[in-house]
């Protein structure tokens, strides 16, 4: 796990090198976005849907033991997913999608040697591989977060309506929601946008010895990149408390 | 010809695309259903290779530990951190316990320890199942006439459920500690205080939903990562493919049979 880091640490200063000094063109970056943020959407719709309707089931379910009315129901569900579980549970859902993706890719390119074929010609690796992903990553992390966000909501909102009577004019509301909410989540999205591609690409670099090295190589990123997704949700919560 | 001019229509193209789409989608969905019926099968003979079994024990269950156990520590930490806002606001802190612990217990625990669960064992699973296909081992194992499926699926199934239920349940002890430390370092609320909300709360029947939800992803996880191991096609790039491709089904159905199990239970 530490070698993990310090290589993706390693990997990460490399990759913001190589953009600072020469940035890749947008008609490399385009294609990786779409990849990435378009054929996720149907992916993300169904699992942030499914999310925001357990949540406000059992939030209600739990809070109907305690208090009798629901009426603040909406304001801390709303609350709880802008800054916690809309960014977290989008940046899972694309660990599993795109991270995989990017660690298998790029272990099959190590495996058949191609990386070595890219060095030959003078290619750096991580300036043609790497860099255009973490930008188109980043770029559509913050997107995504931003539909996921909403789909849950809206799910909720509809599962409150049918289920509970709760009309939607009482449970959208923002009254407990601040702008600091919105700046955490927003922060974890950045961190998360820059976590999940490097570490998936640096295990996808360590790959060795065949298909079953690709298989390998790609558990190893989607395990290391679900494990540092919910360990900077912790740091960035925490650190948001104590300043 | 005629279907060179109907292929430019856009809104025939839209339509060939929800097709194959839905197509795709019911392929997977049928596939997996008939593997369970295949495994359920051969379990009813009880006729279960014993040496594979306790193999699978200890690499779907031993190795997965450290991993389940951090998540578990941060997932508490978490939740105690998202409480603590309403918590200080309101000045209700013995509610910690029960805001933390009903979070933990019958949501963010399962949930969180299956999605890791699923990219630790699922992926790996899929990963050397692909792996034996792309090798030509499976076919070496139907030559020597061995069911693929009772030799290598119903290890597996069963293991993965009963890994699950347990490291769901160890999750939770550890998430409770977790939470009880974090409110205590961040919140300076005594661990008795923290125990004592967590105990009044009265909180079994929350513990019970998330075993049954580790239960229940258990063998979600196990047939998807089994299903797309086997489906394997295309050499080193097909593995990586179907590695993905598994994780991702996967974190679908978690999500799908927790909505399953929340509205059976209540």
């Amino acid at each position: 796990m530490l070698s993990v880091l310090a290589n993706s640490s390693t990997l990460l200063v490399h990759t913001v090198r190589s953009i600072l000094k020469s940035p890749p063109n947008k008609a490399m970056i385009i294609p990786y976005m779409f990849n990435i943020g378009n054929r996720s959407l149907l992916f993300l719709t169904v699992t942030l849907g499914f999310l925001g309707i357990i949540s406000v089931y059992q939030g209600c379910m739990q809070t109907m033991k305690v208090l009798p009315d629901l009426s603040m129901a909406g304001a801390v569900f709303i609350a709880v997913m802008i800054r916690e579980f809309g960014p977290t549970i989008t940046a899972l859902m694309l660990v599993t999608r795109v991270g995989s993706g990017i660690a298998a890719e790029i272990g099959t390119m190590v495996v058949t040697e191609q990386i070595e074929a890219l060095k030959v010609t003078n290619t750096d690796p991580i300036d043609y591989l790497v860099a255009p992903r973490l930008i188109a990553f980043v770029i559509m992390m913050v997107a995504c977060t931003a539909y996921g966000s909403l789909v849950a909501i809206a799910c909720g909102t509809v599962l409150a309506l049918v289920r509970f009577d709760l009309p939607p004019a009482t449970f959208l509301s923002l009254q407990l929601t601040d702008m600091s909410d919105f700046y955490q989540g927003l922060i974890k999205t950045l961190a998360y946008g820059v976590a999940i591609p490097i570490i998936s690409a640096e295990s996808g670099f360590r790959a060795f010895g065949g298909s079953e090295g690709v298989g390998t190589a790609t558990t190893r990123a989607v395990v290391n990149s679900l494990f540092a997704v919910i360990f900077l949700d912790f740091l960035v919560g925490a650190l948001y408390r104590i300043f | 010809m005629t279907s060179d001019r109907i292929r430019n229509i856009p809104l025939l193209e839209l339509a060939r695309i929800i097709g194959r789409t839905f197509v795709g989608i019911a392929e997977i969905i049928g596939g997996m259903t008939l593997l369970q019926f295949r495994v359920l099968r051969a379990m009813l003979t009880l006729d279960i290779d014993y040496d594979e079994t306790l193999r699978q024990f200890y690499k779907v269950g031993v190795k997965s530990l450290a991993v389940v156990v951090f998540t578990a520590i941060l997932s508490g930490a978490i939740m105690v951190l998202q409480g603590e806002h309403y918590v200080r606001s309101t000045g209700a802190t013995s509610l910690v316990g029960w805001a933390a612990g009903t979070g933990v217990l019958a949501e963010i625990g399962p949930l969180l320890i299956g999605l890791m669960f699923s990219g630790r064992v699922g992926a790996n699973n899929t990963a050397e199942l692909g792996s034996m296909v792309v090798t030509e081992q499976i076919s070496a194992l139907r030559a020597l006439a061995i069911d693929p499926v009772k030799y290598l699926v119903v290890p597996r199934f069963l293991t993965m459920i009963v890994m699950l239920v347990l490291l769901t349940g160890l999750g939770d002890l550890f998430a409770l500690m977790g939470g009880a430390l974090t409110s205590h370092l961040l919140l300076q609320i005594d661990f008795r205080l923290f125990w004592q909300s967590v105990l009044d709360s009265h909180l079994l029947s929350e513990f019970y939903m998330g075993l049954c939800k580790g239960f229940a992803f258990g063998g979600a996880i196990a047939i998807t990562s089994c299903y797309f191991g086997l489906n394997t096609k295309g050499g080193a790039r097909g593995v990586g493919r179907a590695v993905n491709d598994s994780v991702v089904t996967s974190a679908i159905a978690i999500f799908a049979v927790n909505i399953l199990v929340v509205v059976l239970w209540y």
